[in-house]
């Protein structure tokens, strides 16, 4: 299990950035920075730009993603806002909008 | 499970948590925290702002006010620079406590067990609030009592103002059902016995 697990029911608003792995079923509203894995689970919320590593999401997300790594957007998520990473999947059932840049 | 959180110790938050649920901390909270459930600062944790819960078990460092809705309890390690108020508060050895501490009922017992708190607390403080009655009577006692003495002979006045005086310190003396003796009587000094001193010391 993650170090840090931000719970449903827990509202955070302000600026998160974290050494370790973050796994959101909560709410964030601000902004999300971590170096590395950050997993927002179905019913978890983001409303924050996200500078992550690798980033797993199936809840929402409002805001631009920039992630060192991967993002893959799986069933169920839903996430507007721009999307920076080196790698990308959005899986069949997930509603996105917004920009994919992938640098190469 | 699924409400337990926890702020790892790589982790800052800036800004405030709220909601329900358990909340633990081993990082750094820079932010108010407001949470339904139990809060714990954990030993490396460290607050810079209010913390409020149900039950608030401090491992860490917080400075700010400490809240609950029930218990407190500062542990070996705790250092916490400010207010503390719980219907119950615990400091344990090697704790460490800069601030008020007051252990009542806190502000806001909204819930279905605070409730039954709340009901207590009345109870509590009209006991409290029976006992400072008396009080006026003893006031009233001595400034009655001269007037009479002086005014006891020349006018028929004075059998009027006895009986007034009376049953004041009986309904007071019912009211309080000797339980509790009077207040002591402090000492006065008397007027210009300050001044004098001064003077002396001058």
């Amino acid at each position: 299990m993650a170090s840090t697990v931000i719970g449903a029911g827990i509202t955070i608003e302000g600026e998160v950035s974290s050494d370790e792995e973050v796994v959101v079923q909560g709410t964030i509203r601000g902004k999300l920075e971590a170096r590395e894995a950050v997993t927002i689970e179905a019913g978890g919320t983001v409303e924050a730009d996200i500078t992550a590593g690798p980033l797993s999401v199936a809840g929402n997300v409002t805001g631009n993603i920039t992630s060192s790594d991967r993002v893959d957007l799986q069933a169920g998520a839903r996430v507007v806002g721009n999307v920076k990473a080196t790698r990308i999947t959005i899986a069949d059932g997930a509603q996105f909008k917004g920009n994919v840049d992938m640098d190469v | 499970m699924a409400l337990l959180t926890v702020i790892g110790r790589g982790v800052r938050v800036r800004g405030r948590i709220q909601g329900e649920g358990e909340l633990s901390i081993e990082g750094h909270v820079e932010g108010e925290i407001a949470v339904s459930g139990e809060v714990t600062v954990e030993a490396g944790g460290l607050v810079g702002a209010a913390v409020r819960g149900r039950v608030v078990t401090v491992r860490g460092a917080v400075r700010g006010d400490l809240t609950a809705d029930e218990v407190i309890r500062l542990e070996d390690g705790a250092r916490v620079v400010g207010d503390i108020r719980a219907p119950r508060i615990a400091i344990d050895k090697g704790a460490l406590v800069r601030g008020l501490v007051q252990t009542a009922a806190s502000g806001a017992p909204a819930r279905a067990k605070g409730a039954e708190r709340a009901a207590a607390a009345p109870a509590v403080q009209k006991a409290p609030a029976a006992k400072p009655a008396p009080r006026p009577a003893p006031a009233a006692r001595p400034a009655a009592a001269p007037a009479p003495a002086p005014a006891a002979r020349p006018v028929a006045a004075a059998p009027v103002v006895v009986p007034a005086s009376r049953p004041a310190v009986a309904s007071a003396l019912a009211g309080a059902p000797a339980r509790k003796p009077p207040p002591p009587v402090v000492p006065a000094l008397k007027k210009g016995a300050k001044a004098a001193l001064k003077k002396k010391a001058q």
